[in-house]
């Protein structure tokens, strides 16, 4: 059973008077609120899906001969470690963000929040500069097997990325409206769990796909 | 953009959590320690052929660090070490599911060779073309 209680939106420049009741043991049988937990469970379901994707890539990652160019013909390692870089970074930044509003710091937890929705886009844009990039030297999406499976992982978590990027512009403007005051502030850690999940693939896709010969 | 002087958030404020959140300090220290290994992944890139001449080494190493990073970020960034048991429990039953299932798929491509390598996935040639 969820929380009831309902609170009256507050400006940063007030403190939240239901925020010292925000935070007691959820009337839930595991002391949870349902929503952390449900979003467990999601990112526990989401190992499934990326490793459906990452086994399916392992499986077609050499192209049958003729079928276009290889991955060591393609990758370009040293702007994929930036990538990678900028992606880790982001999940400090987000973490900082959780740890901003539970101190009832709202002007830093904007300023980590939109930093961590930069640093996204700065990964997201660099996937498309690599995506244009591999189509200019000949691998189309149904060029070969190795194009079919590497696109469609990456893209998989580009799109988790993305959806990610939304989420934190979204919370940025409830806050920016006074729609975020600190008793809510698990919506903040919940969408940063989100957050580090996609690092974390993004960590096992980055060491498979990219560095293992 | 350090702030080392913001102290711990504690329990009482924290939703489902066993264990005060740590300072902002300790979150730029687990940065520090996931930039190094990440560097030292690229590394052996660099390396690959003068330091890592047998593939086994480089792929066990790559892999390690895979999973330090991986665990750092679970563990300090997601809160699995200050929070209640059970999540870790809901998110690490998924992963291990997962690492079963296409393990053994893995297995029934035969992706894995005799002599213990990664091999590239011949045997799966062999099967599409017939």
């Amino acid at each position: 059973m969820a929380d009831t209680a309902t609170f009256e939106p507050v400006h940063e420049t007030g403190r939240d008077a239901a925020a010292p009741h925000a935070h007691i043991e959820h009337d839930t049988n595991t002391g949870i609120s349902n929503t952390k937990l449900a979003m467990w469970l999601f990112l526990g379901s989401e190992c499934l899906l990326f490793g459906a994707l990452l086994t399916t890539y392992l499986l077609y990652k050499n192209p049958l001969p003729g079928q276009g160019p290889t991955r060591e013909q393609l990758f370009d390692i040293p702007f994929t470690s930036a990538s990678s870089f900028v992606l880790l970074m982001s999940s400090l930044t987000m973490v900082l963000a959780v740890a901003a509003i539970e101190r009832s710091d709202h002007h830093r937890m904007r300023i980590w929040l939109g930093a961590t929705a930069v640093l996204g886009s700065l990964f997201i844009a660099g996937q498309i500069y690599e995506f244009t990039t591999f189509y200019a030297e000949g691998l189309g999406y149904t060029t070969s097997r190795f194009g079919s499976a590497f696109y469609t992982l990456t893209g998989f978590h580009g799109v988790h990325v993305t959806a990610g990027i939304i989420m934190l512009v979204s919370l940025l403007l409830w806050s920016l409206r006074g729609n975020l005051p600190e008793h809510r502030s698990e919506t903040v850690e919940v969408v940063g769990l989100y957050w580090h999940f996609v690092d974390v693939v993004w960590i096992v896709l980055f060491a498979v796909v990219y560095l293992i010969p | 953009m350090a702030h080392p002087q913001q102290p711990p958030v504690p329990t009482s404020v924290l939703d489902g959590a066993v264990e005060d959140y740590p300072s902002d300090w300790k979150y730029w220290r687990v940065a520090i320690i996931l930039f190094v290994l990440t560097a030292i992944e690229v590394s052996t890139y660099v390396l690959a052929d003068s330091v890592f001449s047998d593939s086994r080494v480089l792929i066990a190493t790559l892999l390690f660090l895979m999973v330090v990073k991986f665990w750092a970020v679970a563990w300090y960034f997601m809160h699995l070490k200050f929070d209640k048991r059970i999540l870790t429990v809901a998110f690490y039953s998924g992963l291990a599911l997962a690492m079963v299932v296409y393990l053994c798929m893995l297995l029934a491509f035969r992706y894995f060779g005799d002599d213990g390598m990664i091999c590239p996935s011949e045997s799966l040639n062999c099967i599409t073309e017939g």
